[in-house]
């Protein structure tokens, strides 16, 4: 496959997952402030603006809207195309992408993506103002999400599929990363709280936001805890927004791209992600938080990126002087 | 009912579906009942699900005048341009014609130029070409195939004969649109459709493919065909992606590709892979910064040597731009009788050269009469139509056409064949033309219809679509007594 191509996928993939995440963090935050409203008396952290941290975008805001009201911080995150990380912006690229290699996707694929971006692109305020914006939300995330379905049956099993597939996932775990270190920070339980309402509500929000509620209580039971809600979010082994999940996940399709057989690691990026993979699964929860969770988060986005960097340097953008030549 | 068809009128233009004011020529007869009978609202809704099938499937071309980035569709006419078989197969042998002239006449420009020197073709108009590429010549590309894909502009003069208005040698687009209205119209009126022995279009692609393959150097067994294109922000991109999707093979750009040891190979994932034959959607000018412009970021920088040396194969090949420059058009009649030994099927419109000091003179008295263009435009920009100019129009170019009389043609202004189209109110008629496509590959091959433009403002002659043109879908009726696959033969096998 061509590199160029390998690269838009691979890119596709990763804003698509970013424009689901962002969806998904916005309707959790939309149902949470309901909540938090019939709850009189509570000290309740300030509605909307978390939301920034999670995606690291305080200081731009700041720049171009006054106050961090409501509207102002859906705005931003939603519409703003100044804001790189917005559902629009993201959306908008991982259109650009999917343009760029048109004849690698089918028509219908294609089709979806376009239509998922012709609609924003003609929306604004108002319009989510009018249908609320869980309804809004709602109905980006099922296009988003039909746009997944066109994709997984259309696709071939092949190269650009696990480009794909390790672009989804790598994007997939740093989020969980970023939401569980905003999350556990903002909601650090003040001793009088713990078990409270309020502290219920909290972890729960954070479990929905990667869409992982239910699925906690199935499979976990028992209390919601910081740390039994972070050991599910960082190390569980088969809830697919687990950051282990993710990683074993981005493991296995790219060891599909690059042939390698069990225990051999051919490349750097194999290499990077094997060793962070069986980091994962040894881990335990309580060394992971004697040791500062925010370090290990940190530590984590740090290793994320370089094995995103070692995946760009040995498919995409290697020297060609000394490239192999094939067929 | 109201009858959008009704107040319908011809001028002294030849309309297409109109033998006199209210009878219809037969072969549009179906066509006119049906539109006929419809009214505004159902019209309205058709040309909604037209226009949405074609912003969904990306038809689009960008303008990139405002930031927003904004996306049009190229305007569409819901009435199809009706071509019946015995038309058809006229334009077929005309076409046919011309093509293999315009081989010939092209090989002999890069080889011994006896057409320059029996005094046909003055060595002049060659030389200032600025398409003709002297580095070229005495160079044999793959098969002697000096052009591969032309499309040919035609018109219909107020007697209803077709004739060439200009050639397009170089990688011409709009092909793509002419599958997509098929795909929509089939959609918007399937029964209409299938009402008509309409000839299918789709080959289109395989036999584009077919043409690419065959200039492949022959020792390889499975060569790789890649389309080389300047980005995503050309215009034609859609079309680039369209074909390259349509024929199975690799859409690259210039960074994409590297010249080692005079072969060429395109970077993937697991290495350099060899390419064979590129077709391009590039001018010689950006194809390699060693040979050409040196500040081509869009080309390949060796990509002349493997060429030269034959180890890959262009389409176009370098240099096929010197026979489709506006000027040299002049000549095509005689370079047809000149190889041929036959008069010209399809006649071109009449021209005047404003090198040649009769016809120089006759320009610069006639201006507010006549068409002028510059030889080396194309899409409608650089002209001037006489009668609609303004008197500062008229005189700055008269003032170009005196500095630099190889740079302009006149023409007079020809009236257009009008058609049915879909307009605000009604449905009235507008000036179109025609753009069948011809590939030169093992033999002549021509796609059953083309692109028709029509020109949708009112009175206008111009169908760029950067003038306000949009298009028609094509119908080339097959013959009742020929076996040749249609539209609806093909849904049935």
């Amino acid at each position: 496959m061509l590199s160029r191509v390998a690269n838009y996928i691979y890119w596709l993939a990763r804003y698509l997952e970013r424009a689901e995440n962002i969806s998904r963090l916005i309707d959790v935050n939309a149902q949470l402030a309901i909540d938090m409203q019939s709850l009189p008396g509570e000290s309740a952290p300030a509605g909307w603006e978390p939301l920034l941290r999670v995606t690291a975008d305080e200081g731009r805001f700041a720049k171009f809207y006054p106050e961090p009201t409501a509207r102002n911080i859906l705005n931003y995150m939603i519409f703003e195309r100044r804001n790189p990380n917005s559902l629009y912006s993201c959306i908008h690229q991982a259109r650009e992408n999917a343009r760029c290699i048109r004849e690698a996707l089918s028509g219908e694929t294609w089709e979806q993506i376009n239509r998922l971006y012709l609609r924003i692109f003609h929306e604004n305020y108002d319009d989510l103002a009018r249908i609320g914006e869980s309804e809004f939300i709602n109905r980006t995330r099922s296009s988003i999400l039909l746009f997944y379905g066109i994709f997984d049956s259309m696709i071939p099993r092949k190269e650009g599929w696990f480009f794909f597939e390790v672009g989804r996932y790598l994007e997939r775990a740093d989020y969980t990363s970023r939401l569980i270190d905003v999350k556990y920070f903002t909601l650090l339980p003040e001793s009088d709280q713990v078990g409270s309402a309020l502290d219920l509500i909290q972890w729960a929000s954070v479990l929905r936001s990667c869409s992982a509620f239910e699925a906690f209580r199935k499979n976990r039971r028992g209390l919601l805890t910081p740390s039994r809600v972070t050991d599910y979010l960082i190390l569980d082994e088969f809830f697919p927004h687990s950051i282990r999940y993710s990683i074993i996940q981005a493991e296995e399709n790219l060891r599909r791209i690059s042939q390698d057989s069990d225990h051999h690691f051919s490349n750097p990026p194999v290499r990077a992600l094997g060793r962070l993979r069986a980091d994962l699964d040894y881990a335990l929860i309580k060394d992971i938080v004697a040791g500062g969770l925010h370090e290990y988060l940190d530590s984590l986005q740090l290793k994320i990126a370089d094995i995103h960097q070692a995946i760009i340097e040995t498919y995409i953008d290697y020297p060609l002087e000394n490239a192999p030549i094939r067929g | 009912m109201p009858d959008l068809i009704q107040s319908y009128t011809i001028d002294q233009f030849f309309d297409e579906m109109f033998a006199s004011a209210d009878t219809p020529r037969p072969h549009y007869q179906a066509l006119f009942e049906r539109f006929r009978t419809m009214d505004r609202a159902e019209l309205l809704q058709k040309q909604i699900i037209a226009d949405q099938a074609f912003l969904r499937r990306g038809v689009t071309f960008t303008v990139y005048s405002d930031d927003q980035g904004t996306e049009r569709i190229f305007p569409f006419d819901l009435i199809p341009r009706i071509i019946p078989h015995e038309e058809w197969e006229l334009l077929e042998r005309g076409l046919t014609q011309r093509m293999v002239a315009l081989n010939l006449f092209l090989q002999d420009l890069y080889h011994d130029q006896k057409i320059v020197k029996e005094g046909i073709v003055p060595r002049e108009m060659v030389q200032t070409s600025r398409h003709f590429r002297p580095e070229m010549i005495g160079f044999h590309p793959p098969r002697d195939r000096y052009v591969h894909i032309n499309g040919t502009d035609l018109i219909r003069d107020p007697s209803g004969q077709y004739q060439v208005l200009e050639d397009n040698l170089r990688t011409p687009s709009g092909v793509s649109y002419v599958l997509e209205n098929r795909q929509v119209l089939k959609r918007v009126f399937p029964n209409l459709i299938g009402a008509h022995p309409v000839r299918p279009v789709e080959q289109y692609c395989y036999d584009l493919l077919d043409t690419l393959l065959y200039l492949a150097p022959e020792h390889v067994p499975e060569p790789n065909v890649v389309l080389l294109t300047p980005g995503v922000y050309n215009s034609a991109y859609f079309e680039h992606t369209f074909l390259a999707r349509q024929m199975g093979v690799e859409i690259v750009e210039g960074s994409d590709l590297i010249v080692r040891d005079d072969r060429v190979y395109v970077r993937t994932t697991r290495g350099l892979s060899p390419v064979h034959v590129i077709y391009r959607r590039i001018d010689d000018d950006f194809l390699d910064p060693t040979v050409f412009r040196k500040d081509s970021l869009l080309g390949v920088p060796g990509l002349v040597n493997a060429y030269r040396k034959g180890n890959v194969a262009l389409c176009n090949p370098i240099g096929t731009g010197v026979a489709d420059d506006k000027a040299m058009y002049y000549y095509i009649p005689a370079v047809i009788k000149f190889y041929l030994g036959e008069e010209p099927i399809l006649p071109n419109v009449e021209t005047y050269l404003s090198t040649t000091p009769r016809d120089l003179a006759f320009i610069l008295e006639n201006l507010e009469k006549l068409v002028v263009k510059s030889v080396n435009e194309a899409g409608g920009y650089g002209m001037l139509i006489g009668p609609h100019a303004t008197k500062a129009e008229v005189e700055d170019f008269r003032g170009k056409i005196k500095a630099n009389p190889r740079n302009f043609i006149a023409q007079p202004v020809i009236g257009l064949s009008t058609c049915p189209a879909v307009c605000e109110e009604r449905i009235e008629p507008r000036h179109i033309d025609l753009r069948p496509y011809i590939l030169n590959g093992e033999s002549v091959k021509i796609m059953p219809g083309g692109l028709t433009r029509v020109a949708l403002r009112k009175g206008s002659l111009v169908v760029n679509s950067s003038q306000g043109g949009g298009s028609k879908d094509t119908w080339v009726l097959a013959s009742p007594a020929e076996p040749v696959p249609t539209e609806t033969s093909e849904a049935i096998v």
